[in-house]
């Protein structure tokens, strides 16, 4: 029922073109434009037309399957949900068996694969390239000539000639390098790029046809967010100006301006990395501190003014001083009106002891005591006064008193207002429809889009709450939570002295010396005030918590709950529940069916809660049409807030990467966090349904990075293309003359030619002897680019699942690749020393390879880096203390890729092949017994046993008991300790992990 | 002839330096160990069973053989022969593929240094750890809480100290975080959809995926 929306006229020239050449080609697209329904139509005409298989097919002119590579998940959906009933689309999962996935490869089916699955399976022979009729690639911006997208279509392309047909949707990564575009293609072996910016005549004709009408909202800052924006932006450039002075970056790139993207940090980098391991601890900084910001700048606008605070809190515990920018006198700045935003210090004499009254008029205020009863006042005097004598010397007689600002986001309340503006409007329109008798097929649905689900929950909070009601709620989390780690900091330390009332302010006595070390200290005495309304609040909770029920009660239970850690669900809110679903439902293909059943056993919960009817079928809706991975909130609406009605109301977050508009067809759309690729959504979604009324609001906060942010974005993608334009006109030549192009009649020529190569390159011209080399390479391995690059070498490769090494080139010689970063890293975890033991103790000549990238600087350091004493973290002393113990260790060192092949190949002269059998074997504890094929990492959730192995307690010998005994690490997290021992063979490493996970998290906050 | 086997007492703790090496600007870079000149078959004695052979990249060039014939010198004397290359040519790829191919067959460790400052560095160390175990490189644990918390979440991908702050903060505990629902994970400031997925994927998905 849904998706089945007519092409625009541009699209069906988009896949026309495409199909044109019998070498495929690569489309780069404006992002927004529709990636998903452009490789849904593609697919159908591969499928609808098997006949005219190329020339190489042969006898298999039935067509072969179509595959369909690294498309991400949310794009895998959408391309679902357009086939539904016309093609089945097998996502196959990276997990599923090696058995079972060849016997999905049948003719005519389309599938969804990993790189790594593919790549195996075509070079172990379960799929034969003459089976496959295309490939498309849908994120070919990653495709280089060594990436893995290259490797599978070298794979087919050698014996076989299809198309392949590769898409971008980001222009502006397609742009990024030198002639990437140029090499990407000749990677690929396609020899036509087709453009389709949005500026595009067919495309701009198609969407400005009925373009919706569009309202665009300036919402002013208030002053402090003005404040800290300054702030933000002083502190970044501050940052660049002493990356300039460093020298070692192009001036050009670095401005604020570029600053506000995350290519940012690619360009830098970019810069960077050919000498990163040779940067001093200061310009490296640096860079993160820029991340840093361009953080703070960017959550300033999502998250409200406690959040901000809290977050600030944390970046000040965890960066502490090794932070540049925080250090800077505009960071604090930040700090202070961050604070300020929240909350006040106030003298008890009502003398304003905080930094500033200046932009005083723009908050309310409040006293801390909401309830204002007459005891709370007094409590909140009596504790003062507590305090007052214990830091007499501190400040003299003057005790302070927390006043309440507790901004609100200008935002909300414009939502609050275009929501009623729209329900009126409604309500109006619906009076004169009754009059027409004419039912009009508008959902009357508005939707709000935000980027992160966050920010959706909370403004649904705002509709249903009220704002005042949100922030509260922030802000007594933020208290107990200060309360909380005070009152462990004081239970460590020592036990309470004092009476339990007033215990609390006792904490802040150990506090000091932490607090000294950070650079932007909140007074002790603000602390304490803090502290006291902490501890208020907590009576407060406690009784209401007997006495009442209410709604806000309710809220208040969840709160201290959670802070006790019975992480319960409150029944006030009520959130689509599909979250819940993705696990199980995630690789699921959208089968309508299933999904819908898991759907319905996974929420009878939250249903049972849900009155209004029209919200819970929404919720079907949803997990009806998209494959569980969502976020999307209906608000209940009727009777809210302040009694005004309210249109129907569905939240979308953009970082879920959703397309929603089909399903919910809104009638409005508030954009609150504008976002490019979600505009041209919106074209695109409007063009294709020209009838339809719909009207956009943009919020954009006025004079804002955000407005700066989107502008710039637009600007950059333009660029982006008109670069892309310019290359494409000077490449095209070339392209069709060198014979490397392969069309119809050569289609075998880059094999001999690798073949000549590899020959003249081993050892001294001797002819290759008659076997085919061949390497046996660990699964994991494929992630990197080596097992490309010795195929295009003419080597065999035989994929394996390895637990000693990642490459065994004879039965004597097994390597263990290490990048630069991960030689580092892995020097750091000790994992290094593992692996190299028990490469040592199975194989003859164990092989420590470090392999430096090509585009980077071959050295680790630079001499003045040195230093004058031998120092244990330097990675000199390291690597003499590895070769002092394990003298049998032999060390290659690779300048890039390319040589590391080089060296494998005149390793591997003279030596027997290796023997893939053994290989497996090796290594593997005898009681898993013979490790069947591939299997291993692909049936075990490798994250979540790194994590394990990671935990006190587990040890190499136990870890392999507690993931046969416990399913999860959620499950794991909840054994009582005598289980834990059983699984652990030992009392000791039990309490160890139970006491590590049950610990309170101290922390210096 | 002094033979590594039987040193002086003097020359015990010290880097043991061939005649051969006289004049090599690398020795003056060699200052925190001792180092005398002696009468031994390597270019460095760097301890009971240890040695090292010096080479650099542009010597090589121009007499290819003299690494074979050297390391043929050594015999079987040593336990740990190392081949200390210095890299002082631009276009390294051809003459380091020799070179590390020569060092692999012959039972070599090489170990390259960009610098003579380097060089020099490595050769004091080996002399400084001989006896030195290996603690600093093994697998070892930061005993305080919020190490221990960082090593553990941070195995998750593209979760940072500043996130695991965050979670450590917001559920007071870790095993709370590990049985945290996706929403609450989502409402920790800085926790993105990708991470939340991850760490939720990562505690609630089981260990093995097919029984």
């Amino acid at each position: 029922m849904v998706g089945a929306a007519a092409m625009l006229a541009f699209e069906e020239q988009v896949v026309a073109d495409l199909v044109e050449d019998p070498n495929g080609g690569l489309v780069v697209l404006s992002s927004g434009l529709p990636l998903a329904s452009l490789a849904a139509a593609l697919l159908l005409h591969l499928q609808q037309s098997p006949g005219d298989a190329p020339p190489g097919g042969g006898g298999g002119g039935g067509g072969g399957c179509l595959l369909v590579l690294s498309a991400p998940d949310p794009l895998k959906s959408r391309i679902c949900r357009l086939l539904q009933d016309k093609l089945q689309v097998h996502d196959v999962a990276p997990d599923l068996p090696a058995q079972q996935r060849a016997s999905l490869y049948a003719p005519g089916a389309a599938l969804f694969l990993s790189p790594r699955a593919l790549a195996a399976d075509l070079l172990t022979s379960r799929l034969l390239p003459s089976r496959v009729r295309a490939l498309l690639l849908l994120s070919a911006h990653r495709s280089s000539d060594t990436s893995s997208d290259a490797f599978i279509a070298r794979l087919l392309r050698q014996h076989h000639l299809l198309p392949v047909y590769a898409f971008s949707d980001r222009p502006h990564a397609m742009v990024s390098g030198f002639s990437k575009a140029e090499r990407a293609m000749k990677s690929l072996y396609v020899r036509r790029l087709h453009l389709w910016p949005r500026f595009h005549v067919l495309a701009a004709a198609d969407l400005e046809r009925s373009p919706p009408d569009v309202v665009d909202v300036r919402v002013p800052m208030t002053p402090p967010m003005r404040g800290i924006q300054a702030a933000v932006l002083a502190a970044m450039d501050a940052c660049l100006k002493e990356l300039r002075r460093t020298n070692k970056v192009d001036v050009e790139d670095l401005t604020v301006d570029k600053g506000l993207f995350k290519s940012f940090d690619e360009i830098v980098r970019r810069q960077l990395d050919p000498i990163w391991h040779t940067l001093g601890k200061k310009t490296k900084q640096l860079v993160a501190d820029l991340r840093t910001l361009r953080k703070l700048l960017d959550y300033l606008v999502r998250y409200d003014a406690v959040t901000y605070l809290k977050y600030l809190d944390t970046l000040r515990v965890s960066e502490g001083v090794r932070s540049v920018w925080i250090l800077a006198d505009s960071s604090h700045k930040i700090f202070e009106l961050a604070k300020w935003r929240v909350y006040q210090a106030v003298r008890a004499d009502d003398v304003n002891a905080s930094t500033d009254n200046r932009m005083g008029a723009s908050a309310k205020k409040r006293k801390v005591t909401h309830d204002s009863t007459e005891k709370g006042k007094e409590t909140e005097n009596k504790d003062s006064t507590v305090h007052r004598d214990n830091t007499m010397k501190v400040s003299g007689d003057v005790g302070i008193i927390l006043e309440e600002v507790l901004e609100e986001a200008p935002k909300w309340k414009v939502l609050q207002e275009l929501l009623q503006e729209i329900a009126e409007e409604q309500i109006a329109r619906d009076a004169e429809n009754v009059q027409d008798g004419d039912k009009s097929d508008e959902s009357g649905i508005v939707l709000v889009t935000c980027k992160d689900e966050r920010t959706c929950l909370q403004l649904q909070e705002c509709i249903s709450k009220g704002p005042r009601q949100v922030m509260q709620e922030e802000w007594k989390k933020y208290l107990i939570g200060k309360a909380e780690l005070q009152r462990l900091n004081k239970k460590n330390k020592r036990k309470s002295e004092q009476p339990k009332g007033f215990g609390v302010l006792d904490g802040e006595v150990q506090m000091a010396p932490s607090e000294s070390a950070v650079p932007v200290s909140i007074s002790k005495l603000e602390t304490n005030a803090l502290l006291a309304a902490a501890s208020e609040l907590r009576n407060i909770t406690n009784e209401s918590d007997v006495n009442d029920d209410s709604n806000v009660s309710c809220s208040k239970k969840g709160l201290v709950e959670k802070a006790k850690g019975k992480s319960k669900k409150t029944t006030v809110k009520r959130q689509c529940n599909n979250r819940k679903n993705k696990s199980k439902g995630g690789n699921d293909n959208g089968q309508t069916t299933i999904l819908e059943g898991e759907g319905q056993s996974g929420k009878t919960n939250e249903q049972a809660e849900t009155d209004a009817s029209k919200a819970s079928t929404y919720d079907a809706f949803v997990s009806d049409s998209t494959t569980g991975d969502t976020c999307n909130y209906s608000s209940a609406f009727g009777d809210l807030a302040n009694g005004k009605p309210l249109p129907p109301v569905q939240f979308h977050a953009l970082d879920s990467d959703q397309h929603v508009l089909d399903v919910w067809k809104p009638s409005v759309i508030i954009v609150y966090h504008p976002d490019v690729t979600f505009v041209r959504e919106i074209e695109v979604y409007k063009a294709e349904n020209p009838s339809r009324n719909l009207k956009v609001y943009f919020l954009f906060y006025e004079d804002s990075t955000e407005v700066q942010k989107f502008e710039s974005s637009i600007r950059r993608e333009n660029e982006a293309f008109e670069s892309l334009i310019r290359q494409k006109s000077l490449m095209m030549i070339p392209v069709d003359q060198d014979g490397r192009c392969i069309g119809p009649t050569v289609a075998n020529e880059p094999e001999p030619l690798l073949c000549q190569n590899s020959i003249t390159r081993k050892a001294g011209g001797k002819k290759a002897p008659e076997k085919e080399m061949q390497v046996i390479v660990d699964m994991r391995e494929f992630m990197s680019s080596l097992p490309n690059v010795l195929h295009q070498k003419g080597i065999r490769i035989v994929p394996v699942t390895l637990e000693v090494g990642d490459y065994v080139l004879s039965p004597l010689i097994c390597v263990e690749r290490k990048s630069i970063a991960d030689l580092f890293q892995s020097f750091a975890s000790g994992r290094l020393y593992n692996q190299v033991e028990t490469m040592a103790r199975y194989y003859k000549i164990p092989v420590l390879l470090i392999e430096f990238s090509q585009d980077k600087s071959f050295s680790f350091q630079s001499a003045s880096e040195i230093g004058d004493d031998v120092s244990p973290t330097n990675i000199i002393s390291k690597l003499s203390l590895l070769v002092l113990h394990f003298p049998r260790l032999r060390m290659v060192w690779s300048r890039s890729l390319h040589a590391t092949a080089e060296i494998f190949i005149s390793l591997k002269t003279n030596q027997d092949e290796p023997d893939e059998k053994k290989a497996t074997r090796v290594g593997v504890p005898s009681e898993d017994g013979i490790v069947e094929d591939d299997m291993r990492a692909e049936n075990y959730n490798t994250s979540a046993i790194e994590f394990l192995r990671r935990l006190p307690g587990v040890t190499d010998s136990n870890y392999r008991a507690i993931m046969d005994e416990c399913n999860s690490l959620a499950e794991l997290a909840l054994l009582p300790v005598e289980r834990l021992a059983e699984l652990m063979g030992g009392q000791r490493g039990a309490r160890m992990l139970k006491e590590f996970l049950d610990a309170k998290c101290p922390t210096m906050l | 002839q002094a033979s590594p086997s039987a040193p002086t007492p003097q020359s015990k703790n010290a880097i043991l330096v061939s005649h051969r090496q006289k004049g090599n600007p690398l020795l003056k870079h060699i200052r925190n160990a001792r180092w005398t000149f002696a009468d031994v078959v390597p270019d460095y004695v760097l301890g009971q069973s240890s040695c090292a052979l010096y080479l650099s990249i542009r010597y090589h060039l121009l007499h290819p053989d003299y690494l074979y014939y050297r390391i043929r010198e050594l015999q079987k004397n040593f336990r740990l022969r190392i081949i200390l290359c210095h890299i002082d040519v631009e276009d390294v790829v051809k003459p380091l593929h020799e070179i590390t191919r020569t060092a692999l067959l012959h039972d070599c460790t090489l170990l390259c240094g960009w610098s003579l400052e380097e060089c020099g560095r490595y050769l004091e160390t080996i002399k400084v750890y001989e006896n030195k175990p290996a603690d600093s490189i093994r697998e070892h644990m930061d005993n305080d809480y919020l190490s221990r918390l960082t090593r553990a979440l941070t195995s998750v991908r593209h979760v940072n100290k500043t996130d695991v702050v965050t979670l450590g903060t917001s559920f007071g505990s870790l095993s709370q975080i590990m049985n945290a629902s996706m929403e609450e994970l989502a409402r920790c400031p800085g926790i993105g959809e990708r991470k939340v997925k991850r760490l939720h994927d990562t505690f609630h998905e089981p260990f093995k995926r097919v029984s």
